[in-house]
């Protein structure tokens, strides 16, 4: 497949390139066909043409499904098999992929019993996965998520963060927030770093732990988190 | 239903799966599901601080919602 853009420059052509094919540098080979140096003052665009490597990752809807290794059609194929034995089957797709995340969508109607209160559900599925995707690739770690249901509970805490932030700045009491895995009460204590006047910390034993946030009496903390 | 789905967890996360059995007793509101491992997988199913053993539970409840029937997960060694 070969496709023309044009840009100022050479840079901002293959940027453009970039963008609009949504790949990466390595994926694609450039041609310049005009360099655009007309004359000392009149500079018109550069045109470049553009190889891709491999034919069918230029259809970003496509990419996911026609190029599935082997280790992702396994854990596709176990997550896929343990949710028809728990008696909710759905079916499972890849929602991206990076060199050490492999995240995975499952469109399922029963999407509310699978993700639980407070996502319980999704997290045990998750865990169990990974234990199996460890054995197979232990540098990969899996996320699964339903119906959008990590990011929208991300807003969430962010959201929470920041209200209890300024309730607690407001009213000078500090306050303790529900126990929180790691990996929430990291997006609180990122969410208020920036927040003037307030303070986070986290109380308790294990690893469900409890945020408090307080007021910052200016004095230097004794032990940095 | 709950003994094929703990049975198959069980045998995907150890390394003998052959000596994975899972046994059920059947109550009138609750099921307790027995399962048992070779030695060395007993702690490969229960994880560090029980971690994997409560994600199977979590796991066998959700799925268990569905009959209304409350489900234990015992794990014999």
């Amino acid at each position: 497949m070969i496709k023309e853009f044009e840009g100022k420059t050479e840079q901002e052509a293959i940027a453009i390139a970039m963008d609009a094919l949504q790949l990466d540098l390595d994926e694609f080979d450039v041609e310049i066909l005009d360099t655009g140096k007309r004359g000392l003052f009149k500079k018109s665009n550069v045109r470049i043409r553009v190889y891709l490597h491999n034919e069918n990752q230029t259809d970003s809807d496509t990419e996911d499904v026609s190029n599935i290794g082997e280790y992702e059609q396994n854990v596709i194929d176990f997550v896929t098999t343990l949710l028809s034995k728990m008696g909710y089957p759905g079916f499972v797709k890849i929602n991206f992929q990076t060199d050490n995340k492999l995240g995975l969508e499952i469109v399922s109607d029963h999407s509310a019993i699978i993700i639980g209160k407070k996502g319980k559900n999704l997290d045990a599925i998750q865990l169990i996965v990974n234990v199996y995707a460890g054995q197979l690739n232990s540098g990969v770690k899996v996320i699964i998520d339903s119906e959008n249901y990590r990011l929208r509970h991300e807003e969430q805490l962010v959201k929470l963060a920041i209200r209890t932030g300024e309730q607690v700045r407001r009213n000078g009491h500090s306050k303790l927030l529900d126990p929180m895995n790691p990996f929430e009460r990291r997006l609180i204590h990122t969410a208020l770093n920036d927040m003037e006047g307030v303070r986070t910390k986290s109380e308790g034993e294990g690893l469900f732990k409890q945020v408090r946030i307080s007021i910052d009496d200016e004095l230097p903390p004794l032990r940095k988190e | 239903m709950e003994k094929d789905l703990v049975e198959y967890i069980a045998k995907s996360l150890v390394d003998q799966p052959d000596e994975v059995l899972v046994h059920l007793i059947e109550g009138e509101q609750s099921t307790i599901v027995e399962l048992k491992v070779a030695p060395d997988d007993v702690g490969k199913v229960i994880g560090k601080q029980g971690r994997i053993a409560n994600a199977v539970r979590v796991i066998l409840s959700a799925s268990a919602a569905k009959s209304g029937k409350h489900v234990q997960l015992e794990i014999l060694d």
